[in-house]
């Protein structure tokens, strides 16, 4: 399939990582450039370097990593021309349907290629994967990608309907992958490419279930047995290192200490206003006495969201705990940063140095929900006509007849 | 790898009515012994193909031609006027016993069964059906070998016991294999304390070319258990495993069989020089091995084990090719994250990425389609990282970017610029600046952005 060699060599396909959601196949061509927001790079530059290497802009602003084509790099990577499988179904697929190296395969249709890399990487060279498309630019294009990356010797690319015209082998395969919108179809054609001397598996792969119950009754009729489904997803994690979380004694200590900054405040201010009714004089004490005292209350209550930010730059850490607590609530599971409610807490205990973070992890908000239902079935190796019901040899017989004539 | 017949020494599972899978190996001259399903002679199996049922009848086997599903038909039946603890079957244990001493196929008794229940009729069709399913696998003398397909096997060992496989599932394996780039004629490495089930994978997976070196805790070769039921052929594996331990793994390690013997040759007795010789051939086997680790280039490095993960990776970096991929699994997310987050701040690993395994699987009866009641809770959890050469030289332009973005704000920079970056801070999908889609599949399994981690200065450049 692609190099095996150490190093970059002119005309390779490389994969270039510029970061985890930018992944993009790249031909080394000598005298071109790769020009991205994540800098300048000449091919010249790349070739001669081993596989894996990180490799720094020409104009020293960025960096990308050139890595060796695998099919789950290229089913990150490839140009899309359909909907494409990923990583979960195609990996339980290939194990299912008991693809291993020198397995000759069905798949039907091609589609953008993501499930051939992977198949024609693990029969390797000793099989063979014989893949259908009926759309034919696609299959076209399909075809030049497979001589590129150097498969053509391990799949035969035909441009066919085999809903409507069957495959081109017969008593041949070990395993059927049909990514079809009618799988029900193809179940027949699918029957008579699989060998008769072993079980062999099928694997229908469709997103609704009314497509599954009508393979389900195909697959029956046909005499396939074991018919199961599956449905497999990947769910990823995010990863998060953190301080530990606080214990609420450090929210209730915050709590009463600014509950007394806010009681010796209002004793200060009744002490400030009662000076100065003092020193008002006689005249006023009568009218506005009320009024005052107020507007003092008043005037502690918006003073206590500016105040303490003062009292932290003469040098107070302790004194904004209270005041940040709410938003610092918000910040303590998402953020990698040491909250500033946490730091001044520590400060106020003592213990200057930092707590050991601990690491959590949760799978991501937006995640894939379902790909497709995978139904499987298998068909077991004709049984030797003398033990065979007579319904049973009848077709057997018919199967030898057309194993006979494919040969 | 493997015959594609019963053999005379295979190792089969063999599935009863009753769904239990057993473990049976095919002796020459021997008989197979099914318990309740009946006994019959192991020679019988022998040049099968794998996959089939048979019916035993006298410790003969009669194959059975696969049924097809049937179509349920739909009736105004309810369970309206059927009630629990009820008399409703007057065949006792004891009649029952006697027609199946007598001889009495198991369809015969059933039907017996059906024609004395006093409710069979109110049943449902569905409910009837399951009724005689329930029958039969208590009477019927028969049972399927199932193939030794690795999806099989490893279905297999992990209902029989999940904690010896560390909670690999097949659809977990699966993942692994593809993620690790299994490929004919491919190198690998792998630490398997999963009885095994990695290494068959492997082994199935190579087909008898390429090479796995594996790394155990014990000083005899390892047994592997899982890849007795592969049935793999002893020339094809042979040349393909070679196995170490953390001792003999070890570059500073000197073999105690390499020390010159304290007698003088001349004393050596014939007995003892075979003796020795031997001792010989394995010391020099194990000294190959470890050479061939420590040239290194390996195409990938797969870890299922009990030990520190982190300890295992840094040990056996050295050995693994550039781009080549590095697969963890385990059973807790905690071994998985916290190895990914001390992996996102070295610069040789890119990507490290944590994702869970998730599968359910369907009864798909006419009529009758539902995901099974009873599944399995969980397939353990996957680590994957691709093992990369680091340039401390290149600088990301998130880097510049924020730089210039601090200057012309004049306010402090931002976090990722300083030197000592927070782990989780620059590459948070929070903080992240480029414009996100949606996690999609593995490829946005994590966060980290290679652009916003930075390189620490690393010995890595050494090496190239």
């Amino acid at each position: 399939m692609w190099s095996a060699a150490r190093e970059i060599a002119d005309g390779d396909l490389v994969i270039v990582w510029l970061t985890r959601d930018v992944v993009q196949p790249l031909v080394i061509t000598r005298g071109k450039e790769l020009n991205s927001k994540y800098g300048v790079y000449r091919h010249s530059d790349l070739i001669g370097v081993p596989y894996g290497s990180k490799i720094g802009s020409r104009n020293g602003k960025g960096f990308i990593h050139v890595l060796r084509p695998t099919p789950e790099l290229w089913t990150l990577a490839l140009p899309h021309r359909t909907q494409i499988l990923y990583l979960a179904d195609i990996a339980f697929v290939v194990s299912w349907l008991n693809i291993k190296p020198g397995s000759r395969v069905i798949e039907a249709g091609t589609g953008s290629g993501s499930f051939s890399h992977s198949v024609a990487r693990t029969i390797g060279p000793s099989g063979h994967l014989w893949s259908y498309e009926f759309h034919e630019a696609r299959a076209n294009k399909a075809r030049e990608e497979f001589v590129r990356h150097g498969m053509d010797n391990v799949v035969t690319l035909t441009h066919r309907n085999v809903c409507k015209d069957g495959f081109t082998v017969e008593g041949t395969v070990d395993a059927v992958f049909l990514d079809l919108p009618a799988p029900w179809d193809a179940v027949e054609h699918a029957k008579k490419a699989l060998r008769k001397d072993r079980t062999t598996r099928i694997c229908c792969f469709s997103p609704c279930m009314e497509q599954v119950l009508r393979t389900v009754s195909a697959l029956n009729e046909a005499g396939f047995t074991d018919i199961t489904m599956y449905e497999t997803l990947i769910r990823p994690h995010q990863v998060d290192a953190v301080p530990p979380l606080s214990p609420i004694s450090d929210v209730s200590a915050k709590l009463r200490q600014a509950e007394q900054r806010r009681e010796e405040k209002r004793l200060r201010q009744i002490a400030i206003s009662r000076a100065a009714r003092h020193a008002a004089g006689k005249r006023k004490r009568d009218g506005d006495a009320d009024e005052e005292a107020e507007g003092a209350g008043k005037k502690a209550k918006t003073d206590d969201e500016g105040e303490p930010r003062s009292e932290e730059l003469a040098g107070e850490p302790a004194a904004s705990a209270g005041a940040e607590t709410p938003a610092a609530k918000d910040e303590v599971p998402t953020s990698g940063q040491s909250t500033p409610a946490q730091g001044s807490g520590e400060t106020d205990l003592g213990t200057a140095e930092p707590l050991a973070k601990i690491t959590l992890s949760k799978v991501f908000p937006d995640v894939r929900g379902h790909t497709s239902y995978l139904t499987f079935a298998c068909l077991l190796p004709k049984i030797p006509a003398a033990e065979a019901a007579p319904e049973v040899e009848a077709e057997a017989a018919e199967d030898s007849a057309a194993a006979a004539s494919s040969s | 790898m493997r015959e594609d017949t019963i053999q005379v020494g295979s190792s089969l599972l063999i599935k009863v009515p009753n769904g239990d899978v057993r473990p049976m190996k095919v002796e020459q001259n021997g008989t197979i012994n099914l318990g309740k399903f009946g006994a019959f002679y192991a020679s019988e199996l022998v040049g099968q193909p794998y996959g089939l049922t048979y019916e035993i009848v006298d410790k003969r086997l009669k194959v059975v031609p696969p049924r097809s599903i049937q179509e349920v038909e739909e009736t105004d039946a309810t369970n309206e006027l059927i009630n629990d603890g009820q008399f409703v079957q007057p065949l006792t244990i004891e009649e029952i016993e006697t027609l199946k001493k007598s001889g009495l196929h198991a369809s015969e008794i059933i039907k017996k069964q059906i024609e004395q229940h006093a409710n069979y009729q109110l049943k449902t069709e569905y409910s009837k059906e399951k009724y005689k399913k329930r029958k039969e696998a208590k009477y019927s003398k028969s049972f399927t070998v199932v193939e030794p397909t690795l999806f099989n096997v490893c279905d297999y060992w992990f209902k029989k016991d999940q904690n010896r496989l560390r909670d690999i599932r097949p659809d977990a394996l699966s993942q692994m294999l593809n993620l690790a780039n299994i490929r004919p004629g491919g190198r690998y490495i792998a630490v398997d304390d999963a009885s095994g089930v990695v290494v068959a994978g492997i082994l199935e997976r190579l087909g008898g070319s390429g090479r796995l070196i594996t790394i155990c805790d014990i000083d005899s070769p390892p047994a592997y258990p899982v890849t007795v039921q592969m049935n793999f052929r002893k020339e094809v594996v042979a040349p393909v495993m070679s196995s170490l331990n953390w001792a003999t793994a070890d570059e500073d390690y000197t073999p105690s069989m390499l020390m010159p013997p304290a007698e003088a040759p001349g004393q050596i007795k014939d007995s003892q020089k075979s003796r020795l010789n031997k001792r010989k051939a394995v010391a020099n086997s194990l000294m190959q091995t470890r050479e061939e680790l420590f040239a290194g280039e390996f195409d990938g490095l797969l870890i299922a084990s009990e030990y520190e993960p982190f300890s295992i990776i840094e040990k056996l970096t050295p050995y693994v090719a550039g781009s080549a991929n590095i697969v963890v699994h385990s059973p807790f997310v905690q071994i998985v994250t916290d190895l990914q987050n001390k992996l996102r701040d070295l610069p040789q690993y890119l990507g490290p990425a944590v994702s869970e395994v998730w599968t359910r699987q369907y009864q798909v009866l006419p009529g009758r389609t539902h995901p099974t009641m009873n599944t399995s809770g969980s397939g353990g959890f996957i680590l994957h990282a691709i093992r990369v050469y680091d340039d401390p030289k290149a600088s990301s332009v998130v880097a510049h970017r924020q730089k210039k973005k601090a200057r012309l704000e004049g306010t402090s920079p931002a976090p990722a610029d300083s030197g000592d970056v927070t782990p989780s801070n620059p590459d948070s999908p929070m903080v992240r600046d480029t414009p996100e889609t949606p996690a999609l599949d593995s490829s946005a399994v994590s966060n980290a952005d290679t652009s916003g981690a930075e390189a620490s200065g690393d010995v890595e450049l050494g090496s190239l």
